[in-house]
């Protein structure tokens, strides 16, 4: 039985206004699964409505195994969420957080404290625990959300945008802790802006735009749809044809950019040594050689016709790591 | 003065036709100043009315023209209360620095401000008249009465406005000035707004007899209640004018301050 | 959820709803001042109106408080709305939503906190209300009134949830606490309800908060009788029953 199912699965709000337009969608149980898209594309509608927030108004929707509709109590008990406001209280300490979602899923108190502790031991919190989640840094607030998602042990895990506005370290280190549970067993559906994250993370990427999916399937048999890696090549003395000459016997050549000479590799990293080898033996000087892969963002592209919000990481504002 | 008279007088009364749109174009701030007044009015005339019948009630047609113009100074005071706000927000947002960069008299801003109060103030009147007329009291001063009380409630609204302004440049926060807001309730509770100053309690009494505010409602209530009196009249006027001249002196000097502190 | 979870629950809620007042400081003092304030203001003010022939009390003092309790009761209960309508704006309330506690369960901890607050003001008010010369309601007047005063900030609180589910926004708050005041003040708040006048008497009369303010004026003006009490009781638990229903409805409906 799968741990998430959606047939053709619909939301539109007052105004004509559509969210989700039908969406299908299997995961099994196990699986990190990520809905990667711009601002928009009705990801968060998408978590809100398997998480019970929400009504579909078409198309139906099954979380372990349970209709989302017909049988809310019974999805919410099988669910962890951190969603995308870190909806935390800035008045309780991170220790009274956790133990009051050990409550509200019905843990007995002990228990419900004896699991707070050892949350916040692994999610790296324990000293900071007492404080009040005011005085909590961004990173260290996600970081409690994820936890206090995980109290009551949930076989699913829906995680929305976990890691926005996160310094690269801190965003690694949520990584690290998703794998990891992951590798326990807990399946994860995650929605992201960042190519990265759904590169790195997810064991199958779900591309939505404007309430539909538009491409679906692993970031590695997504990228070889788009195309294949190419070499760009760059002479010392700047002279492209004998270069073009030698790569076409490699691939397929692509239009030169910027004075470099382009060839598609067909196995990507393991052409690169034949390449060198014959420019070195041609008696050419190479001044650079880049292997550049097909991106998330090229198979955006490739589907929608722009490029993806947020794909360019160095422009975001990093966060000033927890102490 | 900073730019001529001429010019200063167009910037007030650009200010003062902004003041004007913002107040009237967004109902939902307008309606707690008159509806609340007025439903106020309405349970207390309903709640109290019988007081009438006590010796030492003065001479009314009835309950509720004794209470307009107590329900009309409330809603002048929650008017100055929310002109303070509007104010102390075009500060928060930087939009007063922007007015203060230009070559005009800095007493212009504070001025534009009151006159959007000012207009507040003559609809607030009007409204009560109106509400007086159709629930059956009589303007014992007649239409002449009727103008002096519009003219008399528009001052009242430019004298609180102008102490609202005040708070306001003092503060630079529109949340000080709006956690004055109960304390409208409180120096109306010491005046003679809601019952006559004979039948008051302890220490109401004593603070009703000296409150400017109970000048300011005798003079207004004179007008509705009886024939033209001088005495209340000028002794009304005489306590909006000390009310004003503190609320703009307090203004001038809060500005001053601002303007040093930069 | 077994009953001792569902009851957890409500323990945890009525703790956060605490946190407000403890952890926060001055942040309770103007709603616990406020109908203390009002209630000395309106005194000073009205208290002669006990000259009219009819009035049931020669201390308007004492025939006012049961009033002032209940705008307690109302600012309390009202402040849970406007709480509710931060917590949703802010997305805390997702947090209790998707999880499996039942909804009347939910409802239940947000209400009932404001019973318990509802106290806090009250005590103040009846502090200030003796040392001026209240008259001693005995130990059964005091208990009702107390009692009362609890519903009316359960029946508030109800209120304000209602429209905090409706409007999913703090700048509904004047509409909460607006709602709340106005169906106090159109009861015999002011004055008996033989000498109220006009369209007030009326309404009044048929208004069920009259019967509930009736009831916690009992001890402060008049015996306590069974009589005075019964009619106010079936007021408070139908009123409170209406509301909360209407919240429970709310609080299923934030999903469409």
């Amino acid at each position: 039985m799968p741990a998430i199912e959606t047939r053709d699965l619909q939301r539109v709000f007052t105004g004509d206004v559509v969210a989700v337009a039908g969406v299908d969608l299997t995961i099994e149980r196990g699986e990190i699964y990520a809905f990667l898209g711009p601002n928009g594309a009705g990801k968060t509608t998408m978590v809100r409505m398997l998480t019970t927030l929400l009504r579909p108004t078409g198309g139906s929707a099954s979380v372990a195994g349970h209709d989302v509709v017909t049988e809310a109590g019974d999805v919410r008990r099988a669910i962890g969420v951190a969603l995308q406001e870190a909806a935390l209280d800035p008045l309780m300490t991170g220790r009274e957080l956790i133990q009051l979602q050990a409550t509200l899923h019905g843990l007995p108190g002990d228990e419900g404290r004896s699991r707070a502790e050892r949350l916040l031991a692994w999610i790296g919190l324990a000293n900071a625990a007492d404080r009040r989640v005011g005085t909590y840094s961004v990173g260290m607030r996600r970081r409690l959300d994820l936890a206090s998602a995980l109290v009551h042990e949930p076989n699913i895990l829906f995680l929305d945008e976990p890691t926005t506005g996160l310094d690269p370290v801190s965003r690694k280190a949520i990584w690290e802790e998703v794998d990891k549970l992951n590798r326990e067993g807990t399946t994860v559906f995650l929605t992201t802006e960042y190519l990265e994250e759904a590169d790195q993370l997810a064991d199958r990427v779900g591309i939505i735009d404007d309430g539909r999916i538009v491409a679906e399937g692993t970031p590695a048999a997504l990228k070889a749809e788009v195309g294949k890696p190419h070499l760009e090549v760059v002479l010392a003395d700047g002279t492209m044809e004998r270069a073009e000459e030698i790569l076409r016997r490699f691939g397929n050549p692509l239009p030169s950019k910027d004075g470099a000479a382009l060839v598609e590799l067909e196995h990507g990293a393991a052409g690169v040594a034949p390449v060198v080898r014959a420019l070195d033996d041609a008696g050419l000087a190479v001044e650079s050689l880049d292997l550049v892969r097909p991106t998330l963002d090229d198979v955006f592209v490739a589907k929608t016709g722009y490029h993806l919000e947020g794909s360019d990481e160095e422009t975001s504002v990093p966060e000033a790591s927890e102490n | 003065m900073t730019g001529g008279l001429a010019t200063n007088l167009r910037v007030v009364g650009a200010l003062g036709r902004r003041a004007v749109r913002q107040t009237f174009r967004r109902p939902q701030l307008m309606a707690p100043i008159l509806i609340f007044p007025t439903l106020l009015l309405a349970i207390q005339v309903g709640g109290a009315g019988r007081a009438v019948d006590l010796p030492q009630f003065p001479e009314v047609n009835g309950f509720l023209d004794f209470m307009i113009a107590g329900a009309m100074v409330q809603a002048t005071m929650l008017a100055g209360n929310s002109g303070g706000i509007a104010l102390a927000l075009d500060i928060e947002m930087g939009f007063t620095d922007r007015l203060l960069a230009a070559p005009i008299s800095r007493f212009a801003i504070v001025l534009g401000r009151l006159v959007g109060t000012a207009a507040l103030g003559a609809a607030t009147a009007v409204w009560f008249l109106a509400i007086a007329l159709i629930f059956g009291a009589q303007i014992e001063g007649g239409v002449g009465g009727a103008l002096l009380i519009v003219l008399l409630v528009t001052l009242c609204a430019v004298a609180f406005g102008s102490i609202g302004s005040a708070i306001a440049l003092r503060s630079g926060s529109a949340s000080v000035v709006q956690g004055l807001f109960p304390l409208v309730f409180v120096i109306l509770f010491l005046s003679t707004a809601f019952f006559p100053e004979s039948l008051l309690l302890e220490p109401a009494r004593s603070v009703a007899e000296w409150n400017p505010l109970s000048f300011i409602i005798d003079g207004v209530r004179d007008l509705v209640i009886s024939t033209f009196t001088g005495t209340q009249f000028v002794e009304g006027l005489a306590a909006l004018a000390l009310l004003a001249a503190l609320g703009l002196g307090l203004s001038a000097a809060a500005m001053r301050g601002r303007l040093q502190r930069g | 959820m077994s009953l001792a979870a569902d009851l957890a629950t409500i323990r945890a809620l009525m703790r956060r709803a605490l946190n407000e007042i403890l952890r926060v400081p001055g942040a309770a003092i103007p709603g616990v001042l406020a109908p203390t304030i009002f209630f000395l203001g309106l005194t000073a003010v009205f208290g002669n109106l006990t000259l009219l022939p009819g009035f049931t009390s020669d201390s308007y003092q004492s025939f006012l408080i049961p009033v002032s309790l209940m705008q307690g009761a109302g600012f309390t209960g009202a402040a849970t709305g406007v709480n509710l309508a931060r917590d949703i704006e802010q997305g805390w309330f997702d947090r209790l939503l998707a999880s499996p506690s039942p909804r009347p369960v939910l409802l239940a901890g947000l209400v009932a906190s404001a019973s318990l607050r509802s106290l806090i003001p009250a005590t103040v008010l009846l502090i200030v209300g003796f040392s001026l010369g209240v008259h001693w309601p005995g130990p059964g007047g005091l208990a009702i009134a107390l009692l009362v005063t609890m519903g009316m900030a359960i029946v508030a609180a109800a209120w304000g949830t209602t429209v905090a589910l409706k409007f999913k926004t703090q700048s509904a708050s004047p509409l909460m606490q607006a709602g709340i005041l106005l169906v106090i003040l159109t009861t015999t708040a002011y004055a008996p309800l033989e000498l109220l006048t006009g369209w007030l008497q009326e309404v009044a009369r048929y208004n069920p908060v009259t019967q509930i303010v009736d009831a916690a004026r009992q001890g402060f003006v008049g015996d306590v009788t069974w009589a005075e009490t019964w009619p106010g009781l079936v007021a408070l638990i139908g009123l409170a029953t209406l509301l909360l229903a209407l919240a429970l409805r709310g609080m299923r409906r934030t999903a469409d």
